[in-house]
């Protein structure tokens, strides 16, 4: 081997293990971190970000699980698989003392039962599950909880997302139970509940509820907040209800894989996301609510007074966030099937 | 030459691949089929026939049966859009021929998802097709045609219409054209010589397409999701919720096992019967 | 009886390519989500053309489908020709394995094709995902190639056989010529597969390469955007020169000879 060719060796061994240092794999979905922000995070620091996408958290799950949390650096489950994942042991403890912008976060969406301490995860973007109307059709005013639904006059015209908790969130709200119960007649109540609602539905919205609504198809319904926000820069027709029993709450986070192999950068980039002008900017781009506070305090008079986004205090204090059940998860799925197959 | 056997390359290669990309996977699902659930662990060892129980449930025969009346329908429409279709596209002359086919299958390189979102907008309440009717006056308000089994079946047969018309068109490619000259000359009627000639001659395309349009038909349910309105389910769904909502691996497993059992019986079934009435037979004398 | 046979030929066309249009309408139009029509705009063109994400996983997905066709379509012509001429040990059941890929729902062959690729340490990327396409291709290429098989006249062969051709010598000159249709309709349907799966794709893809509908469907939680509309454009032109340019050259062909 001549010289040059064995320095040419070398330099491309180097240069690969430099590249392998300075990478980071994030595994979320599509378009849920603005592109700009990672751009500037790889510009700032030269670490290469590889971001791949998934359609929902249980592929997630299912993939990260049969790799046993290796291959990704970054993933952002919701809450309920935070803590799922964290007990099977697919999520390494996070060092806050990596994370200088931890301060900036709001103590209503920290220390929540899925994660106590936030030891495996930090949240990214929350939302809720509320009521859509079209005001154009509906006077928003004469609805204002989930029973609201059940009124024999929206038989056919009713869409519920296709999500067999979000669906029993309802019900269950509806007869005072709790959305994570895991008792066996609470559910079942719920279920006969949902029974005598299912005349009233037209369509389990299964990709994304503001489509029937901004398309003209249905009126009243189910949907996520972030949903309202992207319709109404359309169609300013459509309201959004939080119902007075509760609505359902939602909680994105960021969480380190045990598997992960650039754990040191996987904390730069969370870190990274943590500041308030990237919050800004994560609200301003994806009109989901942020936990950072810091980052609600630059927001325009408008987002910040959004109550789409920011809801009231009243709302946030009876939140009560979807966690995993377990094996309840059963149960439940028991009685969706029945819910389906017109039983 | 002699020595790359050519036999025995396209023997091995048969063998290898099936075998280790679909019967060893498959294998494993039917050990899966027979473990018990675990939360934690998906599937755990202690052998119980318990998955298997459960599929008697009165629920699933219901689901088995939608599903099978949806994809037969389906299968149908396609054969009666289709068979026509590739008449007329494979007894163009060369050029057009090619043209036609290649401008079929075009719109189906977008994918299926995206195309059945664009179906939406041509069915809804505001689309294209009640804007039409209304314009028209044929109707006052406007009709609900999405989110019903009309839209289900409007768009599977969109999904699937190219898997059977191109197995069709190969087929017709085949049909000589002096034998039906030959018949036409001896006086036999258009009826007789489609009866007598035509369908016995292209029974091997028919078939081939049909086993395209209504297996994969059995398993699908996204269509059905989008345009339907989720409020029925079907085989997929029950199996996809199995493995990724539920996590209860063993009992998705022995489903979609028993799908493929009952699937293979019905195929095996059919297979006799055609057999037996006409010996010009399809895919499988020896298979299967 | 001609204007019936054309306006079935139409009425077909019309059936197929109405959403497509939707989308190409939808590329050009100011409003994001198209429900109306809200001004002429190229903004989704110039967005795609920034995206690099985006149309790095829409060259990925041409590339897997064309390499996934084409071999399935050479293995799986050689499976048929396997079924159709030779006897071998555990023939029927490689056919109902061929069956077997058919009628297994997508997310039962996606789990398996991931545990299968992480027993055999084959890392999730594009080679992962260019095996499992090849696979659950074959079964159409077999059977649309099978079908042509069984139609034609065995004495062909024989006799072939009889003068001392090599098997691939019948296989090139007599066999090939005469499955070519097959071939072709083979090759195009596991195109189509191909580009069309999501389900097994997001399972066996790793962080490495990426292909355009995981893309598309990962976007739901921002919704869809109109770049993908102008994808689909995109690959209708692409789609329309080639098959006009070819037509231009297989006519000036014909009247030559």
């Amino acid at each position: 081997m001549t010289k040059t060719a064995r320095f040419a060796a070398l330099l491309l061994l180097a240069s690969s293990a430099l590249h392998a240092e300075e990478k980071l794999v994030v595994y979320n979905w599509a378009q849920y971190i603005p592109e700009s922000a990672v751009t500037d995070f790889e510009k700032e620091t030269g670490i290469d970000v590889e971001y791949s996408t998934y359609e929902n958290n249980e592929v997630m799950y299912a993939k990260v699980k049969l790799q046993q949390g290796k291959g990704y650096d970054v993933i952002v489950p919701s809450a309920y698989l935070v803590s799922k994942m964290r007990q099977e042991g697919l999520l390494q403890k996070i060092d806050k003392t990596k994370l200088t912008n931890l301060k900036n976060l709001s103590a209503d969406l920290l220390d929540k039962p899925y994660d106590p301490g936030n030891d495996y995860s930090i949240p990214y973007l929350w939302g809720s599950t509320g009521i859509g109307v079209n005001a154009k059709e509906i006077d928003p005013s004469t609805i204002t909880s989930w029973a609201d639904l059940w009124d024999e006059k929206w038989q056919g015209k009713l869409l519920l997302t296709d999500d067999v908790r979000e669906v029993f969130h309802m019900a269950l709200k509806k007869n005072g139970f709790s959305t994570n119960t895991t008792n066996p007649d609470e559910i079942k109540i719920a279920y006969e509940d949902l029974q005598k609602l299912m005349p009233n539905v037209l369509v389990f919205n299964a990709d994304a509820p503001r489509e029937p609504f901004m398309a003209g198809d249905v009126d009243l319904g189910m949907i996520w907040s972030g949903e309202v926000t992207m319709a109404q820069q359309e169609n300013p027709d459509i309201k959004y209800i939080f119902p007075k029993e509760g609505a359902g709450f939602w909680v994105d986070s960021f969480t380190i894989p045990t598997g992960a192999s650039n754990v040191a950068n996987a904390h730069k980039f969370i870190d990274y996301m943590l500041r308030p002008e990237v919050g800004q900017k994560v609200v301003e781009e994806l009109g989901y609510s942020t936990p950072n506070t810091a980052a609600q305090a630059l927001l325009s008079e408008t987002l910040r007074n959004n109550p789409v986004i920011f809801p009231p205090a009243d709302v946030m204090s009876k939140a009560e966030f979807q966690n995993d059940v377990g094996d309840a998860t059963k149960i439940y799925d028991g009685y969706w099937e029945k819910l389906k197959t017109g039983k | 030459m002699k020595v790359l056997n050519f036999r025995r390359v396209a023997i091995v290669l048969t063998l290898v691949w099936l075998g280790l990309f679909v019967l060893v996977p498959h294998v494993l699902v039917v050990l899966t089929s027979v473990m018990s659930p675990d939360p934690q662990h998906l599937a755990v060892w202690p052998v119980t026939l318990a998955s298997w129980e459960r599929l008697f449930e009165p629920v699933y025969a219901e689901v088995f049966w939608r599903s099978l009346w949806l994809s037969t329908l389906t299968t149908a429409i396609c054969l009666v859009l289709g068979y026509p279709f590739a008449y007329i596209v494979a007894k163009l002359p060369g050029v057009w021929r090619g043209v036609l086919l290649f401008l079929m299958i075009v719109p189906f390189w977008t994918n299926s998802l995206i195309r059945t979102y664009a179906i939406k907008l041509i069915l809804g309440n505001k689309g294209l097709v009640n804007a039409a009717l209304l314009g028209a006056g044929l109707v006052d308000e406007p009709l609900q045609l999405l989110y019903t089994p009309f839209a289900v079946v409007f768009g599977l047969v969109y999904v699937l219409l190219p898997f059977m018309v191109l197995p069709l068109v190969s087929s017709f490619d085949k049909l000589d054209g002096t034998l039906l000259e030959a018949a036409r000359d001896l006086g036999a009627a258009f009826w007789a010589r489609f009866r007598l000639i035509i369908v016995p001659l292209t029974m091997p395309g028919i078939i081939a397409g049909s086993l395209m349009v209504f297996l994969p038909a059995m398993g699908m349910f996204y269509v059905a999701d989008l345009l339907g309105g989720a409020k029925n389910l079907l085989l997929g769904n029950i199996i996809k919720n199995q493995f990724l909502v539920v996590r209860d691996w063993p009992f998705g497993a022995a489903f979609s096992v028993a799908l493929i059992v009952i699937m293979a019986g019905l195929l095996w079934l059919y297979f006799l019967a055609n057999q037996r009435i006409n010996r010009q037979g399809g895919l499988d004398d020896e298979g299967l | 009886m001609k204007v019936f046979k054309w306006s079935f030929i139409a009425a077909i066309f019309a059936y197929l390519y109405l959403p497509i249009g939707i989308l190409v309408i939808n590329s050009f139009n100011a409003s994001k989500y198209g429900y109306e029509w809200k001004g002429f705009t190229l903004e989704w063109y110039a967005k795609l053309w920034e995206n690099e994400a985006l149309t790095q996983a829409f060259l990925n997905s041409l590339l897997i489908a064309s390499l996934a066709a084409t071999a399935a379509t050479i293995i799986g012509t050689l499976m048929a020709l396997a079924l159709h001429r030779y006897r071998f040990p555990l023939k029927a059941t490689a056919s109902s394995l061929l069956f077997i890929v058919m009628m297994s729902p997508d997310i039962v062959l996606a789990i398996t094709f991931l545990i299968i690729f992480i027993a055999l340490g084959i890392q999730l990327g594009f080679w992962s995902l260019l095996i499992a396409h090849i696979t659950f291709c074959l079964p159409f290429v077999v059977i649309t190639v099978y079908a042509q098989l069984k139609g034609f006249d065995k004495y062909l062969l024989e006799a072939a056989q009889d003068l001392g051709a090599s098997e691939s010598r019948i296989f090139r000159l007599i066999i090939l010529p005469l499955v070519f249709p097959a071939i072709v309709a083979g090759w195009l349907l596991s195109f189509t597969l191909s580009l069309d799966d999501v389900i097994i794709s997001s399972f066996v893809t790793g962080s490495s390469f990426e292909i355009l509908p995981i893309r598309v469907f990962s976007m739901v939680k921002v919704g869809v955007s109109p770049e993908v509309n102008v994808l689909a454009t995109l690959l209708l032109a692409i789609s329309l020169l080639l098959v006009t340019f070819s037509t231009l050259l297989l006519r000036k062909k014909y009247t030559h000879d």
